[in-house]
């Protein structure tokens, strides 16, 4: 793989990768986003795959392969099945699986998003600096998404899109990871994707259990503890 | 050497797949208690061992070193104490109608696994197992949290699986950032996340990359050991979680994310000078000890009021290893062992004043001390530990940390008496809830009638009170005499990194 | 030099004539592919071109209480969209008027065409008119920063924010289209064409309904050779704005200088099928379409800028994003 060349499909992917993250703001439907979680995963396995195979190495390519198929494929099926268990009693169904009264509404969001963007930006630039290649370059996209995921978090109120949110950071993390150093040693990403694997299945749980015993997912319904 | 390093992960490891496979019943109730004693034991002999430099394990994936080896007593200790009281706790539980043979199976296993995950954590040798093991204590602990599955349970276990995982994930980043600076120092590819190899090569990592890994870190850990500002999980999940793992929880998990940081200073006092954590450290510190010292003069809820005091003395510890020194460093030690120790009696004694007058408001409490004089003693001697009165070993670390404050410069002698008036605002606050508490004539809300003479026998089985008065007496005795612990205080001292 | 002048200034003319005599023609085309796949018999293609005839044969007429905005309106949008059909780079690059054919000078025309019929509308002083404003304004604020945002991120590989230079740098190197910032500002400016050309989803060409309608709020007032001249310049921004899509992101065809004749009829030949391709892809969009509510569509646009600025980002940050 020439120069050119890998740094174009190193871009395309992260491109795809940043717009998946960002689209994720735009989108209401829980369903869609999740689909858009998925398609992230799958632009984060071809990132992992393009520097694989820049740098020859079957390892990093297999790497790429688990992590594809944890993010875009085992990570969405588990949230669709969280979204697809049926409210009980009275049809909130309409309500449940949108996001209807987000804090921020989608304009000044996704107007926020191009601001975190710049911000991404201006925070790695001594990453970039120690090292800077096509594969460095492009931390900034991975840092996007990460606050991106963060603004889902803290503005989104349905229980899915704040485990969404959670994952847009981990995502993001993992790709800052490859990024810069082709990946953490494979001990501590096969500890790190199980435990994250682990927390969703944990959250789904307590998802359910949020259902039964406040009747929906609406995260302003948790006001029961303050001080 | 492998299986003494190993003991202290694998006994919980092992009682939690018997308690998976046999189900928590009379014959295995004591299990849990006999993992914590033989882990504490391991952790003794190690401590032992590793007096004259660490040991590895499992082709270098665990090491032992004196700092280890006390964290390990620390958990090994706390563990004895939760697990004393879980059997206990568990026949009340179910006896109020919470929970049956299922909770209980889960409660078991869960809480060994999560004492195994504390004690990876602080056997790791690599900081993404580090991060990995912390992690996991929070998934493992979730269920516990939501252990009673009410309205408030859930909400304070979803608040605590989102909060941590999220301030944790800034860690990762952190580790992740570390991982890249250290390759570019030349650091072997294998070997990347090893703290020790990190520490050794500290001077050649470039010092912008690790700025941000380093704040991250501290961030992202500091979230999970309770510091300011991602600290809002904290009285939440406290005050839901069974007894027991409350005690778990305030006595060694906050400690053991802060040891993460510990162990992270190291490698960036080396790498960009002392200056760059003590600043982030004196903030939350001053940060934690002001949130504590606000939220506690209107506090309404007693378990809320211990949590809240355990954000306190994080608070402190963070003030201490900012100050940095032998001595400082040699008081926070100690603090994470008296703290853990008074700290895990307060939520267990806690935890009978709750199942007895089924309220856990302040107000629902009047003059326990006749009512239950055992267990008011207990739950007063506590308060008295973690407010640092004498004899008790918090209030020899607590001026072991102050002295060193005073010696070590104007911003020191600032900072801590910055710290001395939010301390003293603490102590009057926990003192007026406590006096309400303890003092007056008895009555609780809605508990039986005034003066059943049984009342005070069904307060406290005596099984219940031997770890509260077992906790009290070794906090008291670390007041007066460390014995044989001052050496080992002194090398994990050494190994927290002395600035000279 | 004067072969090449030559060349050009033909384009040129072909490249106007073109615009003028093909605006109504792709209206017309876009209706009746609609009309097909909605199963009606639909009214041919050139039957917007009976409707201009139609309409000015009419006599004028102005309503009462208006000025010279109202009059000045049709005149200016036409004229506006006259100079831009003139000076983008549709058939060669190497126009004369190449100098001119910068991304701020267009988006500025564009923008003066649009405030006009908006202030137009104004004059009338009708409930229909102003809200047909407001509505056209709040969309233009969002629309023009997009475009400038957009056509700079595609200007940075090429170092200029000429509309040709830029045209000859990605027909130079053709793969440069599949490149993120070239994606995203291809789908950021496409959204805004169809917001600026008032088209499904953000606003629908064939209704009347008060509720949602923008563009056609504006015109309700105007009649016979004025609204002629409406019609006829809102198609010829379409057929333009659709034509430049073509050249930046579909830059095959576009004669360049220093070519001759038979390049320039290859591209007028390649100017007509890919304006004719869009129209027809946009007008079977249309079909499957529903109008989006007028209150989410500031959330459409926003997500365009955002994918406009995306594209800058992105030329300017990744290795391979130019």
């Amino acid at each position: 793989m020439n120069d050119s060349m890998y740094a174009q499909w190193l871009a395309l992917a992260c491109g795809a990768f940043l717009l998946a993250g960002v689209l994720v703001l735009w989108r209401r439907d829980l369903a869609a986003i999740v689909r858009l979680f998925a398609l992230q995963g799958v632009a984060l396995g071809a990132m992992v795959v393009v520097l694989g195979l820049r740098q020859g190495s079957v390892h990093l390519v297999a790497v790429a392969v688990g992590v594809g198929a944890l993010r875009a494929g085992l990570l969405p099926y588990l949230m669709r099945r969280a979204l697809d268990t049926p409210p009980p009693g009275n049809g909130t169904a309409g309500e449940e699986a949108r996001e209807t009264r987000p804090l921020v509404n989608v304009a000044t969001s996704l107007l926020a998003a191009a601001v975190l963007a710049l911000v991404a930006y201006a925070v790695s630039q001594p990453i970039v600096r120690l090292s800077p290649g096509p594969a460095t370059q492009a931390v900034p996209v991975a840092l996007t998404v990460l606050l991106v995921g963060f603004f889902v978090l803290v503005t989104r109120r349905r229980a899915l899109s704040q485990v969404v949110g959670f994952l847009l950071i981990d995502n993001a993390i993992t790709a800052t990871a490859f990024l810069t150093t082709s990946g953490v040693p494979l001990v501590v990403e096969l500890g790190v994707s199980l435990d994250v694997l682990l927390a969703v299945l944990v959250l789904q749980v307590l998802t359910t259990r949020m259902r039964a015993a406040f009747g929906g997912t609406d995260l302003g319904e948790l006001r029961e503890l303050h001080d | 050497m492998t299986l003494l390093v190993g003991a202290p992960v694998l006994l919980p490891a092992l009682a939690g797949c018997l308690y998976a496979v046999l189900g928590w019943r009379p014959a295995t109730a004591w299990l849990g208690a006999v993992a914590a004693a033989g882990s504490l034991a391991a952790a003794i002999a190690l401590a032992a061992v590793t007096a004259d430099g660490p040991r590895q394990a499992l082709g270098g994936l665990l090491r032992a070193d004196s700092l280890s080896a006390f964290m390990l007593i620390v958990i090994g200790a706390v563990a004895l104490l939760a697990m004393l009281a879980s059997p206990a706790y568990l026949a009340a539980e179910s006896a109020a109608g919470h929970g049956g043979p299922r909770a209980a199976r889960r409660y078991g296993m869960f809480t060994q696994g999560f004492v195994a995950a504390m004690a990876l954590a602080v056997l790791a040798a690599s900081l993404g197992v580090l991060w990995v093991a912390v992690e996991a204590t929070t998934i493992l602990t979730a269920f516990l949290v939501g252990h009673r599955r009410t309205r408030e349970a859930t909400e304070a276990a979803w608040k605590y699986v989102v909060i941590c995982s999220v301030g944790i994930a800034l860690a990762l980043l952190g580790v992740v950032l570390l991982h890249y600076a250290g390759q570019h120092a030349g650091v072997d590819a294998g070997a990347g996340l090893d703290w020790a190899v990190l520490a050794g090569h500290a001077a050649a990592l470039d010092p912008g990359v690790t700025r941000m890994a380093v704040a991250l870190l501290v961030l992202g850990f500091g979230a999970k050991a309770g510091l300011a500002p991602m600290n809002a999980w904290l009285p939440d999940a406290h005050s839901q979680a069974p007894a027991p793992v409350s005690a778990l929880m305030s006595g060694v998990l906050l400690s053991v994310a802060f040891y993460a940081i510990l162990r992270v200073k190291v490698i960036s006092d080396a790498a960009l000078g002392a200056g760059f954590t003590r600043t982030l450290l004196l903030a939350a510190a001053l940060g934690s000890l002001a949130v504590a010292a606000a939220l506690l003069i209107a506090q309404r809820d007693y378990k809320r009021m211990l949590a809240y005091s355990s954000i306190e003395h994080m608070g402190l510890l963070a003030l201490g290893a900012a100050i940095g020194g032998r001595l400082a460093l040699m008081a926070v030690l100690l603090h994470i062992l008296g703290h853990g120790l008074a700290k895990s009696v307060l939520f267990l004694s806690a935890g009978h004043i709750n199942l007895a007058a089924g309220s856990s408001r302040i107000t629902a409490i009047r003059g326990l001390a006749r009512r239950a004089p055992l267990l008011a003693g207990a739950f007063g001697l506590g308060l008295a530990a973690v407010l640092g009165l004498p004899p008790f070993s918090l209030f020899a670390s607590e001026i072991g940390i102050v002295r060193a404050g005073f010696r070590s410069g104007a911003w020191a002698g600032w900072a801590t008496g910055a710290a001395l008036v939010l301390l003293l605002v603490v102590f009057a606050a926990v003192a007026r809830h406590a006096g309400r508490m303890l003092l007056g004539p008895p009555q609780f809300s809605d508990a039986a009638g005034p003066d059943d003479p049984a009342g005070a026998v069904r307060l406290l089985p005596r099984t219940a009170a031997l770890p509260l008065v077992a906790g009290l007496a070794a906090a008291a005795v670390l007041g007066v005499w460390t014995g044989p612990l001052r050496p080992l205080l002194e090398t994990a001292a050494t190994i927290a990194g002395v600035t000279p | 030099m004067s072969g090449d002048l030559m060349s050009g200034l033909i384009a040129t003319v072909l490249q106007v004539v073109l615009v003028i005599a093909g605006a109504p023609l792709l209206v017309g085309l876009m209706r009746q592919v609609r009309a097909r796949m909605e199963g009606r018999a639909g009214a041919g293609v050139p039957q917007p071109w009976r409707d201009l005839r139609k309409l000015l044969r009419k006599e004028p007429t102005e309503p009462r209480d208006t000025g010279w905005p109202f009059r000045l309106a049709p005149l200016v949008l036409a004229g506006t969209a006259l100079v831009v059909a003139a000076v983008v780079p549709l058939v060669s690059t190497a126009s004369p008027l190449d100098s001119a054919a910068d991304l701020f000078a267009v988006t500025a025309l564009l923008a003066l065409g649009s405030v006009a019929l908006a202030l137009g509308g104004l004059d009338t002083g009708t409930a229909f008119g102003g809200m047909g404003a407001s509505r056209e304004v709040t969309v233009l604020a969002l629309v023009e920063p997009t475009i400038l945002v957009s056509v700079f991120a595609l200007s940075v590989r090429a170092g200029s924010t000429n509309l040709g230079a830029i045209v000859n740098v990605t027909e130079a190197d053709p793969m440069r289209v599949l490149s993120p910032a070239s994606l995203l500002a291809a789908v950021a400016l496409a959204v805004v064409t169809i917001a600026e050309t008032g088209r499904i989803p953000v606003d629908n060409p064939s209704t009347h309904l008060e509720l949602t309608m923008i563009h056609e709020a504006m015109v309700l007032e105007y009649s016979g050779p004025d609204l002629a001249l409406i019609e006829w310049a809102s198609a010829a921004r379409l057929t333009v704005l659709l034509g430049l899509l073509g050249s930046l992101f579909l830059p095959w065809g576009v004669a360049t200088a220093g070519t001759g004749a038979l390049a320039v009829l290859i591209g007028v030949a390649a100017f007509a099928v890919k304006t004719a391709a869009l129209g027809v892809l946009l007008a079977v969009g249309e079909v499957f379409m529903a109008k989006l509510r007028l209150f989410r569509i500031p959330e459409l646009l926003a997500g365009s800028f955002l994918l406009a600025l995306l594209a800058v980002a992105a030329s300017f940050f990744l290795a391979g994003g130019a």
